[in-house]
């Protein structure tokens, strides 16, 4: 009762933040971003990420990226060609609203336990929040999809991923290869809460 | 127990065990590095950027404070990350973002202003200048024109390359672009840190020719100043400076600095606030041995955009003045910045230095974060907002 609760008051303040977001006009926004995200932002795909429990300011952010064609794929830039951005800060909002879970993905346990100390020692909690959740424009990682893990964190650690303001790219570049391995088993085999 | 476990582990496993030394090994993101171990809890973190510009109902213009006679409205919203601002020959204004990526036209249709994206998907394209037709733009890694540019607002011509003979770094890799009264290009290139020895190439203010050729430096020492102007009368330049971060509440400050030659050295990283060594970077260097800032604006205000006022419609001692626009504090419990000063210097004595707007704070929360300012011809002022999306036109009336 108390998760729900804390989620409506972090909405509350974020759209009050932005833009007087609509969670409702997000949900009947969100109908067509469900057959690969998901009902509710929930998504099963491998490769897919989901959505649910995502910061606004993050998702609202991405949406942007990809209007603005800094961040670039086949399925979602055709998307977000058309998008105001009220629709954007409502479908942000109602991912938001969602509580998150922990995706299907099968780790390696050994990985999981090399990755656990990097997330700390390469920062990542320094902004991803020590749970690993995000906040504000920083995406929730904890049980995210470890094919979309593995893909982004390889594009930043290459300087290939799109990043809003070279943080990522920066934090990422220091990573070896098998370091990317196990960071992705390790936050993809954690609970979001 | 679980460190044990995954210290066990990862030897059984025959795993590197170069995690195992200390965390500050690995550099922490650019906003934290710097920050002593003791306040390594603190909330305090840089204000995030809004995705989207406000809408005119939720900008409380009417409380941004202003001395008697003076009066602020909205001019212009929807501008998302609105932040440095340029005229065009033909009136249009160009007007830059950090984050955003992109960079705007404004016209000015009378009773209401029409904004148009003319670039996007660039990388933090802070910096707009524009002369004899043509726009030039900076990014992080280059600088770029737009050649008859005003004609083509619909259809924006390519950008083609200025000079790019840059550091890609993006820890304050954003640029001011200004021309100077000698016709070159100036900009700064700034630490790629919080606090660190900088590359020779970094932390300092540069100049091109117009072409792309002649690069030199002009000041060195200079941790980040995307803020700068001559003096009208003196053609010197004059620079506002963003101090280093996690170094106490009340230090250092930032500085309001005077370059009336090329060379100069600014102090940074060895000294702050021309009196202040750094507890890590200062030990071997004497604080005199550096130019000492002309005015302490104070602790994190952030200081941006310079600008000399040459106005005919504000009172006349404004006539010479420069505004600084402070974007405002993050690392700092209560908030300090989010104001527009300004400076009169006067030959011979210290400079004054005063408020001209305030009220951007809305409690302990900013709803508007004041970053450049711009003189219209009948010398009325506009304000950018980059965190509201908007700017603002302050006019007098006696």
């Amino acid at each position: 009762m108390l998760r729900p609760l804390a989620v409506l008051v972090a909405v509350l303040a974020t759209s009050t933040a932005a833009l007087a977001a609509d969670v409702e006009a997000g949900r009947r926004k969100a109908e067509p971003c469900a057959a690969c995200h998901g009902p509710d932002g929930h998504a099963t795909v491998p490769g897919t990420p989901s959505l649910a429990g995502q910061p606004a300011f993050f998702t609202h952010w991405q949406l942007i990226k990809y209007r603005d064609g800094r961040r670039k794929d086949a399925q979602m830039s055709p998307f977000a060609a058309n998008l105001s951005d009220v629709d954007m800060a409502d479908l942000a909002a109602f991912y938001a609203a969602q509580a998150p879970r922990a995706r299907a993905s099968t780790v390696d346990p050994a990985k999981v336990e090399t990755g656990r100390p990097l997330a700390d020692r390469y920062h990542c909690t320094s902004c991803h929040t020590p749970a690993l959740i995000g906040q504000q424009q920083v995406p929730l990682l904890a049980g995210q999809d470890l094919q979309y893990l593995l893909r982004l964190l390889h594009g930043f650690r290459n300087g290939t991923a799109s990043d809003l303001d070279g943080t990522m790219t920066m934090a990422a570049k220091p990573l070896t290869a098998d370091e990317v391995e196990a960071l992705a088993h390790y936050l993809a085999s954690l609970t979001p809460r | 127990m679980r460190r044990t476990v995954a210290i066990a582990i990862s030897l059984l496993l025959g795993a590197s065990t170069a995690w195992l030394v200390p965390a500050s090994a690995q550099a922490p993101p650019p906003w934290k590095q710097g920050q002593p171990p003791e306040l390594a809890n603190s909330p305090l973190a840089p204000v995030p950027q809004p995705p989207a510009p406000k809408a005119p109902g939720e900008i409380p213009v009417d409380s941004i404070k202003l001395p008697p006679g003076f009066k602020a409205s909205l001019w212009a919203h929807g501008i998302n990350n609105a932040r440095a601002m340029t005229w065009g020959d033909k009136g249009t204004l160009f007007v830059s973002s950090r984050v955003a990526g992109n960079v705007y036209a404004v016209l000015d249709k009378g009773n209401a202003r029409e904004v148009k994206t003319i670039a996007k998907g660039l990388n933090l394209p802070n910096g707009v200048a524009f002369k004899n037709g043509t726009l030039y733009i900076a990014e992080i890694h280059r600088i770029t024109k737009m050649e008859g540019i005003e004609d083509k607002l619909d259809n924006p011509p390519a950008m083609t390359v200025v000079y790019d003979t840059l550091p890609k770094d993006a820890p304050h890799g954003w640029k001011y672009l200004a021309f100077g009264p000698d016709g070159k290009l100036y900009f700064n290139i700034g630490a790629p840190c919080n606090v660190c020895i900088p590359p020779d190439t970094h932390a300092n203010i540069s100049r091109v020719n117009a072409d792309g050729t002649g690069f030199e430096y002009w000041a060195f020492g200079v941790r980040n100043s995307v803020g700068f102007d001559w003096h009208p009368v003196t053609k010197e330049l004059y620079f506002s400076t963003h101090a280093r971060d996690w170094m106490g509440e009340d230090t250092p400050s930032d500085r309001f600095d005077h370059a009336p030659k090329k060379g100069l050295h600014f102090g940074f990283p060895y000294c702050h606030q021309g009196d202040i060594p750094d507890p890590e970077f200062g030990k071997d260097r004497a604080c005199a041995e550096f130019a000492p800032p002309l005015i302490k604006t104070g602790p994190h205000v952030a200081g941006n955009g310079v600008m000399f006022y040459t106005g005919s419609m504000f009172p006349p001692e404004y006539k010479n003045r420069a505004f600084l626009a402070q974007r405002g504090s993050w690392n700092r419990t209560q908030k300090s910045g989010y104001k527009v000063m300004m400076v009169t210097l006067r030959p011979g004595d210290v400079p004054k230095y005063e408020v001209f707007a305030e009220g951007f704070l809305s409690g302990d929360q900013p709803w508007g974060r004041p970053v450049y300012t711009s003189q219209m011809k009948d010398g009325s002022l506009l304000i950018a907002d980059d965190y509201a999306g908007a700017i603002y036109r302050v006019t007098y009336q006696k």
